[in-house]
């Protein structure tokens, strides 16, 4: 095994670590993953170790270091789609299929796998609002109100923010628009039950996979990248909480007392 | 509407509810209608127990079944878990809970602020325990229940 066929298999390794990662993987598939491409293309040596927002991997033969790469990735939105690519490229790896070349050619293909179109996320967000809404408890005009804040909350984060904003700043404007629709409607008399509404149509933006995976790398002992994940997690919940609670106080200012 | 029907409307619009949660998520078209039914299994499961005990409880046995239906249909087909798990267990997030301690709070009403942010949060350590209790599971038995209903 000379140096030159080692950094050509860790580099493909290391390009699916990060692809995983930036996806929203768990911590020990981004390492599985990067370990079992190494070995398959003969490399023992290589060490790799994650964090939520980065991989460091080396690899070395006796005393010569071969191989070493920090990879830093920010937190993004999830992608399962590259997820189950890359998963599925690492298995076919594994049985032999792909040369080097040929594997790092795919990945950059996964790499560039272009986002499902945004109109769609739109309308998925508007029903996604509208079923939640139905199933905590709201009639079928809640569930139209829903839809239709669900559907304008995803308009304002795709054409309008195309993430511009920080984290922050975007949970509590979402969080607020989402609610101020709502209020104006129920105000305008559309809508029963101005609760169920808000509920529903928060739902797009619960940070439902950084919850989901911070407990899974917490159970993997990746104590770091489960914490800020969760810490993450947190902050977002919170924003949303902060945007509603913005817009019903200005509500009960302005109309007084409770008419909930 | 009488509460089988009632039931029944609920199962479709917790499964179109996952689906719709899935395609933000950017999951594979082929893998919506597993997604779909693990939320709205889940959804009917926390719905009918939630009579009988607390709402932590039932999110609870809710959330086990969700991730059980989610590993099998990850070795099924030959996938990640992640697929299925994040946008099934999106009906059991306590999104109710969020917005009523908000509200409380911002209606200077603390005592129910506290109780029902307390409630949230046991919630959501009931799904932490569900997540963690099912991963406890070895990989091995998913494997040979499924592979021998292939046979």
């Amino acid at each position: 095994m000379n140096a030159e066929s080692t950094r050509e298999a860790l580099d493909v390794a290391s390009l699916a670590g990060d692809i995983l990662l930036a996806s929203g993987a768990e911590i020990f598939r981004v390492e599985e993953t990067i370990d079992r491409i190494a070995r398959a293309y003969g490399v023992d040596s290589s060490d790799a170790f994650v964090l939520s927002s980065g991989i460091f991997l080396t690899a070395e033969s006796g005393k010569k270091q071969e191989f070493a790469r920090v990879r830093h990735i920010p937190l993004s939105a999830a992608r399962l789609d590259k997820v189950t690519a890359v998963n599925q490229l690492s298995r076919e790896i594994e049985e032999g299929l792909h040369m080097p070349k040929e594997a790092k050619a795919w990945l950059l293909d996964i790499q560039r796998m272009p986002d499902k179109p945004r109109w769609h996320q739109v309308l998925a967000s508007g029903v996604g609002s509208a079923c939640f809404c139905f199933l905590f408890g709201g009639d079928v005009v809640d569930s139209m109100v829903a839809f239709l804040s669900g559907f304008v909350l995803y308009f304002y984060l795709l054409y309008l923010l195309r993430g511009r904003m920080s984290k922050i700043a975007t949970n509590i404007s979402g969080g607020a628009l989402v609610t101020l629709i709502a209020v104006f409607l129920y105000q305008a008399g559309i809508g029963h039950h101005l609760d169920k509404v808000i509920i529903g149509s928060i739902i797009p933006l619960v940070p439902g996979v950084n919850f989901t995976n911070a407990i899974r790398d917490i159970a993997d002992q990746d104590y770091i990248a489960g914490s800020v994940r969760m810490l993450d997690a947190l902050l977002v919940t919170f924003c949303i909480a902060l945007g509603v609670g913005l817009i019903i106080t200005g509500y009960h200012q302005l109309a007084g007392g409770l008419q909930l | 509407m009488s509460d089988t029907i009632r039931l029944i409307a609920e199962f479709f619009a917790a499964c179109v509810g996952t689906i719709a949660f899935a395609l933000l998520f950017q999951v594979p078209r082929k893998y919506y209608l597993y997604c779909g039914l693990a939320g709205a299994c889940g959804w009917i499961c926390y719905k009918l127990i939630l009579p009988h005990t607390t709402e932590p409880v039932s999110i609870f046995f809710a959330t086990v079944l969700v991730i059980l239906l989610s590993r099998s249909f990850a070795v099924y087909k030959r996938c990640p878990v992640t697929v299925f798990l994040i946008a099934g267990i999106f009906p059991l997030v306590p999104g109710s809970g969020i917005y009523w301690t908000a509200f409380y709070v911002v209606t200077n009403d603390l005592e129910r602020a506290g109780a029902r942010g307390f409630l949230t949060l046991k919630d959501a350590v009931a799904i932490v325990l569900g997540i963690l209790f099912v991963f406890e599971f070895p990989q091995s038995w998913f494997r040979k229940v499924l592979t021998d209903k292939n046979k």
